[in-house]
């Protein structure tokens, strides 16, 4: 693992206008995530996971606060430069798959690289449902394919532009206990192969715990999770929460 | 990348059927008017081309003195065929016989439209191989060569003319059952030589004029202004013509149903697009995450919207050319050989397919480009909300546009898009207070007709959108439905199976039993009998009138008729007349007046007549204007007096009566028992009338079922579209165990009541829109059509439930994890 950072975030804060007020859903999170290494973000529903995975990704603006990804900080770019950003160095891996329908599993995992305009993207895409066990499923369409298999398309999608940050939503949230093992077993076996720096939301305690670091989310506020060795590099200005225990027990 | 990505995706979601809906509205706006363009085109062609034959030429100047020179140089310089002819009365003598004759002397080249029919022993044949009298020779109606004993030749003034052809019927003869004198029809330079026409004699001159329309009407702007007051210009649609007011009616109404059509078929477009672009939110989420760019999905979804339209816009042309070649081949030979240009329906249908396509997307499409990349972990967010009214903005100014292209009449057009708003306004009022007055019901899911009434309130909002898009379709369904109908029965009721196809005049009251009692020998029924007065009006209010010829040398006075009128006296109002202003004959001394001929010579209600008849002074007042429908082919008076006024002056009689093709032996023993009688065959005309009626309602149909279609896609996009507000509830229900039976009743019935509701609103707009239509456009007789009342809510209520249920039905053989995934 490399001593350099893929994300830092420093007092980071996320707030929404509803009808009874302002409500604070990110209240300054600091954390900072090395190259290569893989972080579980645990937390009840509302505990703003999804909130901070989007943060983090480029693809929600905060409403103070810094994120530098990469080296890039976000504050300073627009939607087009986020986009930019995105294209050449994150990935996602979500719940629901999100699997274009009328494109078959091949093309589903060109697209990403077509966008970037990597050459050869047919090739490479043959290559990683290869990866992924799919060579005989490549002209099969979503609904032909089961959860699991669906999983493993959008795993070899995320991996084919060889991304510098992957994230991953609750990435088997939507599968049985064979078929989460199977995928979680792909997942990190690229994430090492790649090197990624692997950031996943969960619930499942016991995806989370085959990450490196756990850090746990409750009501706005992340710590690292206790028991797990931490090379220091997480950092949480607030104490944990009394009812961390709940969290683990998920 | 993103033109092969936009093929891609086309290619498999065209397979895979998710565009069928936003394809066949494109398609069907495109066919609708590359067809219509293409049919109308042809059929208006050909409904003028059988009009023309009434007048044997596309224009004609008529008039009292020699035609200017000019007039003919400047059609041959348009390169516009041209016959000249002469018209007048004039003795003829046979040994010891005379007879008054209209002579018909023609020039080379008549008739330019329709044929001379001439009879032989073998029947009735046209001129076509004989061309037109030689030098010398005249031909003759029927009716003369009885009177005159079938002489071998007569004269003419100074000429001797060899009698060698037997007219059964000149093209332009018209329809004039007073035309007691029979025509005559011989060479036009053979006039001089007969010394018949001397200075101040009365003689009508004709030009007739044909070739292509363009010409024609550059002709037209030249000719009309230079024509003098006692000049007319005549065309197939001059009120002279028997179908001039079948075909302006008709192409009003080809013209608004194409346009309702197309607005029609724009809705579905507008609904589908919308579905079409909320498919694609996830997808644009999906791509915006991995990080396209706002330029490479912009291209990606023109180019894919560019694809389906190019689909939609091929298939429509190629349905339009379908169509047209369909139609085509019900026409007759000689109309179907006509090939109308292609440029125009090709361009208008490319035009439309487009703006329709483009401008009806342009705000799902912003949306759609809009949508946050954030939706792919918050799957409730949307792109941004501008507002229903641009929206509407646009999609009304695409529908003027395109309305515009097509009618290229700029107030019908803006009637067409103010209707269609207005119509969009009440709709949405009373639907949404409609669905409002409904009882608040909680949501039980035990029984199906609570399940769909709580349904129906909760989406309220929704639903009332729906409720406009189902009575839209049915509205505009139902008024072109009513117009076609109308328009169909009101020319049936004109020449109806048994018109009467043969006229008798110049009975003489003597004849009058004998007549009838041979008619009915051969079971012939006589519909009516109408007693004519030769009359001439003199005087009105006491004030002298003048002729025409006295008024052009320079007399002062009030211009009268310079002709003796057909008088006759009825007891009560003949049928196809009308009361316009007064009561029909109470007093002995009351006349009624027609509206026309009142209007030309400023007579009004109380005036007092002066005629003159048999030389004798006969005064009566006018207690009535009737309006007369001249196009029914009966026998119709400008003046109808009491049987009082009229009694004391010889009269003749005349009588008309249908007989079949099989008893045309009656015809010739009328000829030799009742010599004096005039028998005027009007069965020609009867049959080249239906002819163009029957082109016509062709077109009339062809439109309606085109209404039809684009209603009925119009509702298959409306419940398609009402399917998706629906799905995420249905597969919640459908998870916690409701059975498919529930669901499928639920989901029908509250389909059904918004059916219902939507039946019912269309029946009360299409009646006021037809109130409207009729009484400002079509002069139609207005009423209400109560069987709709019953029939549209029903049919509203089972059409929307049928559609409803059966996308229910696809719904449910989901998954429900599928279903709420794709909720």
């Amino acid at each position: 693992m490399s001593e350099v950072s893929a994300i830092t975030v420093k007092n980071l804060v996320k707030s929404v206008a509803t009808q009874e007020g302002e409500l604070t859903i990110l209240n300054g999170i600091n954390m900072d995530v090395k190259q290569g290494q893989s972080i579980a973000i645990l937390g009840p529903s509302g505990s703003g996971k999804s909130t901070l995975l989007g943060l983090l990704a480029a693809l929600d603006t905060p409403t103070s606060g810094e994120i530098i990804l990469d080296g890039v900080a976000l504050q300073s770019l627009d939607e087009e430069k986020k986009a930019a950003l995105r294209k050449q160095k994150v990935s996602f891996i979500f719940q629901s798959f999100m699997l274009v329908d009328t494109l078959n599993a091949l093309e589903n995992v060109m697209l990403p690289a077509e966008l970037a305009g990597i050459n050869r993207a047919k090739e490479k895409a043959e290559a990683m449902l290869e990866r992924v066990g799919l060579s005989h499923r490549l002209t099969h369409f979503p609904n032909q394919l089961s959860g699991g298999e669906q999983q493993r398309v959008a795993i070899a999608r995320a991996f084919i532009c060889e991304p510098k940050v992957l994230f991953a939503d609750e990435p088997t949230g939507n599968l049985d206990a064979v078929n989460s093992e199977k995928v979680a077993n792909m997942l990190f076996e690229l994430n090492r192969e790649c090197e990624t720096t692997l950031v996943l939301v969960t619930h499942d305690l016991v995806l989370a715990k085959r990450c490196e670091r756990q850090l746990l989310m409750d009501t706005g506020v992340i710590t690292e999770s206790p028991g797990e060795p931490s090379d220091g590099s997480a950092l949480s200005s607030k104490p944990a929460p009394s009812h961390l225990a709940s969290v683990e027990a998920l | 990348m993103e033109i092969s990505l936009a093929w891609r995706l086309f290619k498999r979601e065209l397979l895979q059927g998710q565009l069928v809906l936003i394809v066949l509205a494109i398609t069907l706006a495109v066919l609708s008017v590359t067809g219509l363009a293409r049919v109308s085109e042809r059929l208006q062609i050909a409904i003028n081309g059988q009009a023309s034959k009434f007048i044997a030429a596309d224009r004609i100047i008529n008039s009292p003195v020699k035609i200017d020179e000019s007039f003919i140089a400047k059609a041959e310089e348009l390169g516009l065929a041209h016959v000249s002819s002469m018209q007048f009365n004039s003795m003829v003598f046979a040994e010891d016989k005379f007879q008054l004759v209209t002579v018909r002397a023609v020039g080379e080249g008549y008739p330019l439209k329709g044929k001379i029919e001439l009879n032989s022993d073998s029947g009735t044949h046209s001129a076509e191989g004989t061309g037109l009298p030689g030098s010398g020779q005249l031909w003759f109606e029927t009716r003369l060569g009885g009177l005159l004993a079938y002489p071998e030749s007569l004269e003419l003034g100074n000429r001797q003319f060899t009698l060698s052809e037997e007219i059964s019927r000149l093209p332009d003869a018209g329809f004039n059952p007073f035309a007691s004198s029979p025509v005559v029809l011989i060479r036009l330079d053979d006039v001089a030589s007969t010394g018949v026409i001397q200075p101040g004699s009365r003689v009508t001159y004709l030009a007739q004029f044909s070739g292509a329309e363009e010409q024609l009407k550059r002709f037209e702007s030249y000719a009309k202004p230079k024509l003098t007051s006692s000049q007319r210009w005549v065309d197939v649609q001059s009120g002279e013509s028997p179908i001039a007011d079948a075909v302006k009616r008709a192409e009003r109404f080809l013209l608004l149903a194409s346009l309702l059509g197309i607005a029609l078929a724009c809705a579905a477009i507008g609904i589908a697009a919308q579905r079409y672009c909320h498919r694609h939110y996830d997808v644009v989420a999906m791509l915006k995450t991995f990080g396209a760019s706002g330029r490479q999905i912009r291209t990606l979804f023109g180019m894919h919207l560019l694809l389906v339209t190019l689909f939609g816009v091929t298939l429509g042309l190629l349905g339009g050319f379908a169509l047209d070649a369909i139609i085509t081949s019900f026409l007759p030979e000689e109309i179907a050989a006509y090939s109308p240009p292609f440029i125009r329906p090709i361009l208008l249908g490319l035009a439309t397919g487009f703006i329709s396509a483009f401008m009806f997307s342009a705000y799902p499409l912003m949306r759609l480009l809009s949508i946050p990349p954030l939706r792919v972990l918050q799957r409730q967010l949307e792109g941004l909300q501008l507002g229903m009214w641009l929206h509407l903005l646009l999609s009304l100014s695409a529908m003027a546009l395109l309305g515009y292209l097509y009618s290229k009449s700029l107030p019908l057009t803006l009637t067409v898009v103010a209707g269609v708003l207005l119509l969009g306004v009440l709709l949405s009022i009373l639907g949404f207070l409609m669905i409002r007055m409904g009882h608040s019901i909680g949501m039980k899911t035990t029984n199906p007709l609570q399940l769909a009434l709580a349904g129906l309130r909760r989406r309220a909002k929704q639903n009332a959108v729906q409720l406009v898009g189902f009575s839209s379709a049915l509205v505009l369904l139902l008024t072109i439905l009513a117009l076609r109908q109308d328009l169909l029965s009101e020319w049936q009721n004109q020449l109806p199976e048994n018109a009467p196809n043969y006229f008798l005049v110049n009975i003489s009251p003597d004849e009058e039993a004998a007549l009838g009692d041979y008619l009915k020998a051969n079971t012939v029924k006589t519909t009516d009998i109408y007693p004519v007065v030769r009359g001439r009006l003199t005087e009105i209010n006491g004030e002298r009138l003048i002729s025409a010829e006295q008024e052009k040398a320079g007399a002062k006075g009030r211009l009268g008729i310079s002709r003796e009128l057909n008088l006759t006296w009825r007891d009560a109002l003949p049928p196809n007349n009308e009361i316009l202003e007064g009561e029909f004959n109470a007093n002995e001394d009351d006349v009624s007046v027609e509206s026309g001929v009142a209007e030309r010579l400023g007579i009004k209600i109380g005036d007092s007549l002066t005629y003159v008849i048999d030389n004798q002074r006969l005064v009566v007042n006018v207690a009535s204007l009737r309006a007369v429908h001249w196009e029914t082919l009966q026998p119709n008076f400008f003046m109808i007096f009491t049987h009082a006024s009229l009694a004391p002056f010889s009269h003749t009689s005349m009588a008309s009566f249908h007989l079949e093709d099989n008893k045309q032996g009656v015809i010739l023993d009328i000829i030799k028992q009742f010599p004096t009688v005039s028998i005027i065959d009007v069965g020609t005309m009867i049959k080249q009338l239906r002819q163009i009626i029957d082109q016509v309602s062709l077109s009339l149909t062809l439109v309606l079922v085109l209404v039809v279609l684009a209603s009925s896609l119009v509702m298959i996009a409306q419940t398609e579209a009402g399917m998706a507000t629906r799905q995420r509830e249905l597969a919640v229900l459908r998870t916690f165990g409701a059975s498919g039976w529930l669901l499928r009743m639920a989901t029908g019935l509250e389909f059904a009541l918004l059916g219902t509701v939507a039946g019912f609103l269309a029946v009360i707009v299409a009646e006021f829109t037809l109130y409207l239509l009729k009484t400002q456009v079509f002069e139609l007789n207005v009423y209400m059509h109560w069987p709709w009342w019953g029939i549209a809510p029903v049919c509203g209520a089972l059409t929307v439930a049928l559609l409803g249920v059966w996308r229910c039905r696809q719904l449910l053989s989901k998954s429900c994890a599928d279903l709420l995934k794709a909720g």
